[in-house]
């Protein structure tokens, strides 16, 4: 009773974690690993199992979560994007280390490129920091059936594992296989024992040896028992080149190799990158004279090789050392690897029309009737002079408003103006700061940051932009929304302000976004606040996220011509898709193929050019 | 066949490729295709790839997709790259001039790519109160009516009936007809 379904790369992976009776699974959102968690929940509704799904605060409590419902004996999962694991990494590198009970797989995605992310980090280097097993796959099939077999693995070696997809197998689409819930009963019984539970490091002496032991055997595993994941293309004809590959870019090759008809090329897949089927990879070596290897986005494999002298790699300059392989870098690289002349670049017709036509990539930018773009306008107005650090979210775009001046990590934007703080008060300066953090991240990082404001005594304004959602990763429930995944959970809400306030927090203020008098004058106030008692002040920008689609009054607007004086400062300090600079003309013109009429633009033209329509007609 | 989407984010590309894989795997065929999600998507440059057929990788290597859908004109001729000699493409227009510009049609020329396009923004403030989130089946219609690719009206017309919200299934049915009717008569 099998059946075939066009499947997210995400949803394959979702649909393996409930076939494979995982019963606990905790996540925090984040691309590309975002659509993993709700999927586990429908799923797991739709089959009808016990499976409790989560949102973590952030990717350390959904991991020790997670974690801790394998010490019971559940099988678990804790599922987050690359930059999450290191979130995550403290209570990674400690499990690593415990004979876990039930299964425990940590499904960390990568972002090669990056398309979402502030880094390119290879999470199988984490792997093999933590020394735990990783599977890597090339598809959304695969995926789906390394699930299984990382849950297996995990329970014989009472070992985490790690499943690492990039985000193209995260954001593939593909024809998978619907299956059943596998059988198998994993009552709760936590078996006390502090030796194995208890990381002290009297029992690390023991533990650690233990780690490395089943390293060595889940090495010999991979060389032997897992052939699906691990095999050979033999080429047809004497190979001129052997390709050792991983994750997708064995996947490109193979669609490379095929479209070229060629048969002179060789290639080993690899599926299980840590701990490295050594020998499996230096035997293939061996029998080739001409060796490419291509991994994303660190030299993991190549790292593990002891001798890498006939390897085309990092090592040698000869592959990227950042970014994607694409497929055309693929093609390049290994028409150059077979010393082949490559392909002929971009057609210069094509690059004189877009350049003569003036089309360019568009970046991201916040969505129309965004409320944090008249947030941000309001903060400029309040304090002109700021520094403003930010965060990492939505309103990162901020910066296309010139209102995020730096931004490291989640949780950054509250200790950011204490360093700012702290910099110019040693010279004796005062420096006007307002952070912005969203509602989701002030609860995943933001509260440490904030009390030790509040305990150092730093004056700042942290603006938190709370649109009740998790917003850029595609509209995830938080503590502040309080609703939960599957049908019939319900959560309970966490209050921001009554959180801010027991941080300690002596001036809070909430305004409705959209009305940016209100916001200006609220940032000023606490601004006041923050210099005068020396300490942090908050003020909440409240409005629902345009995802939300709520209802709200519909203002249409238009640019006058006459009072347009072409200035573009509705341009770079709005900076609203639905407000175009017309070049001939040389006024802002409305796009209706955009503007959801929100009338937040209004006020936001110094010479009042910016109107609304029906006030008119 | 090989497919590139492309499009603005929040105009609702991904859904084209979800009518295009129902139909192809209730035909028995394998697919893979390639989405953008995160950061990408807040209205800037999003493409997608979509493959029909034993192919192993998500992604389209440029110079061989054998049609293009642009929900943007700016995003079409920005890809066009991506398309194969003899390939095709449908193309939502807003300032189809541009379109003359003597180096593009000598690209177009020299690759012998085919185009057609419609005026989707102008069609749907006529038809649909300028809601814009129908150009996702008014290009379906439009990929219909002209017959590039080997998937037929009826296809695809079951397909958005079977993956539209119950709410939205007659207007989307009848904004694909619409888009279907520019081309085929």
């Amino acid at each position: 009773m099998s059946k075939r379904m066009v499947l997210l790369g995400n949803e394959a992976i979702a649909r393996g974690i409930v076939e494979a009776g995982c019963e606990v699974a905790v996540a925090y959102p984040g691309t590309p690993s975002s659509e993993i968690l709700p999927a586990v929940a429908k799923y797991a509704d739709e089959l009808g199992t016990r499976t409790a799904v989560e949102w973590g605060v952030n990717e350390k409590v959904a991991f020790e979560v997670a974690a801790a419902a394998s010490f019971a004996g559940k099988r678990s999962c804790a599922i987050m994007k690359q930059v999450g694991v290191n979130v995550a990494a403290d209570a990674l590198m400690s499990v690593a280390y415990f004979d876990l009970a039930g299964g425990f797989v940590l499904v960390a995605a990568d972002d090669p490129g990056p398309h979402s992310s502030q880094t390119e980090q290879d999470s199988r280097s984490f792997a093999q920091f933590a020394k735990i097993p990783c599977f890597d796959p090339s598809s959304a099939v695969e995926a789906k059936h390394m699930v299984f077999d990382a849950f297996d693995l995990s329970e014989q070696y009472h070992i985490p594992v790690m499943l690492r997809p990039a985000g193209r197998v995260n954001h593939c689409r593909e024809d998978v296989e619907l299956g059943a819930v596998r059988p198998g009963d994993h009552p709760a019984k936590f078996v006390k024992d502090v030796r194995r539970w208890v990381c002290l490091p009297a029992h690390v002496r023991l533990t650690h040896p233990q780690l490395n032991a089943k390293n060595d055997a889940i090495r010999q595993d991979f060389e032997s028992r897992f052939g699906a994941y691990n095999y050979e293309l033999a080429a047809k004809k004497p190979a001129k080149l052997g390709i050792v590959a991983g994750g997708v870019s064995f996947a490109i090759v193979q669609d490379l190799l095929a479209s070229w008809g060629r048969e002179d090329v060789a290639v080993l897949k690899i599926g299980t990158p840590v701990p490295l089927p050594e020998k499996m990879v230096m035997d293939f070596i061996s029998r080739h004279d001409n060796v490419l290897i291509l991994e994303e986005t660190y030299p993991v494999i190549e790292n593990q090789l002891p001798d890498r002298t006939k390897v085309k790699g990092r090592h040698n300059g000869f592959v990227p050392r950042a970014g994607e392989l694409l497929p055309e870098v693929i093609e390049e690289l290994v028409l150059r690897a077979l010393g082949e002349p490559g392909v002929p670049g971009a057609s210069p017709e094509l690059k004189a029309a877009l350049e003569e036509l003036q089309i360019k990539p568009k970046p991201p930018m916040l969505c129309p009737g965004c409320p944090h773009r008249a947030s941000f306008f309001a903060i400029r107005k309040a304090v002109p002079s700021g520094i403003y650090p930010s965060d990492i979210g939505c309103y990162t775009l901020g910066v296309n408003q010139r209102m995020v001046d730096s931004v490291i990590c989640m949780g950054a934007s509250v200790t950011q103006p204490s360093g700012f703080y702290l910099a110019h008060r040693v010279d004796g300066k005062e420096q006007p700061l307002v952070s912005t953090i969203g509602d989701s991240t002030f609860f995943h990082m933001g509260i440490p940051g904030l009390v030790n404001a509040v305990y150092n005594r730093h004056a700042f304004v942290l603006a938190i932009l709370d649109n009740s959602i998790t917003a850029m990763t595609g509209g995830q429930p938080n503590p502040n929304v309080g609703t939960k995944l599957r049908k019939g959970d319900v959560g309970a809400r966490v209050d921001i302000e009554g959180a801010v306030r027991g941080c300690g927090v002596g001036h809070v203020e909430v305004v409705e976004a959209y009305d940016m008098a209100s916001g200006e004058k609220a940032v000023k106030a606490a601004w006041e606040y923050a210099k005068a008692h020396q300490s942090p002040a908050v003020v909440i920008f409240r409005h629902p996220c345009m995802l939300l689609r709520c209802e709200q009054e519909k203002i249409r607007v238009r640019v006058d011509e006459e009072r347009c004086v072409g200035c573009k400062f509705c341009i770079n300090f709005f900076n609203c898709p639905a407000l175009v600079f017309d070049e001939g003309k040389n006024k802002a013109v409305v796009d209706d193929r955009f503007c959801v009429q929100c009338g937040t633009c209004i006020p936001v033209c110094p010479h009042g050019a910016i109107v609304r329509v029906s006030e008119e007609a | 066949m090989q497919y590139i989407v492309v499009g603005l984010g929040g105009q609702g590309i991904l859904f084209s490729s979800r009518v295009l894989g129902h139909i192809a795997v209730a035909k028995g065929e394998h697919v893979m295709g390639s989405e953008v999600h995160g950061m990408a998507q807040r209205g800037g440059s999003v493409v997608s790839h979509f493959k029909v057929g034993p192919y192993a990788s998500p992604l389209v290597r440029a110079g061989n997709a054998d049609i293009l859908l642009a929900f943007d004109q700016n995003e079409g001729v920005r890809n066009l790259h991506f398309l194969k000699p003899g390939g095709k493409a449908v193309i939502n227009v807003h300032k189809p001039e541009s379109l003359e510009n003597a180096h593009l049609q000598a690209f177009i020329k020299s690759r012998n790519i085919h185009i057609a396009l419609i005026p989707g923004y102008d069609m749907l403030r006529q038809h649909m109160g300028g809601n814009f989130l129908f150009l996702n089946v008014l290009i379906l219609g439009a990929l219909a009516g002209t017959g590039m690719a080997d998937v037929s009206m009826e296809e695809i017309r079951q397909a958005v009936a079977e993956l539209a919200p119950a709410k939205a299934r007659d207007a989307n049915l009848a904004v694909l007809e619409l888009g279907y009717k520019h081309f085929a008569s």
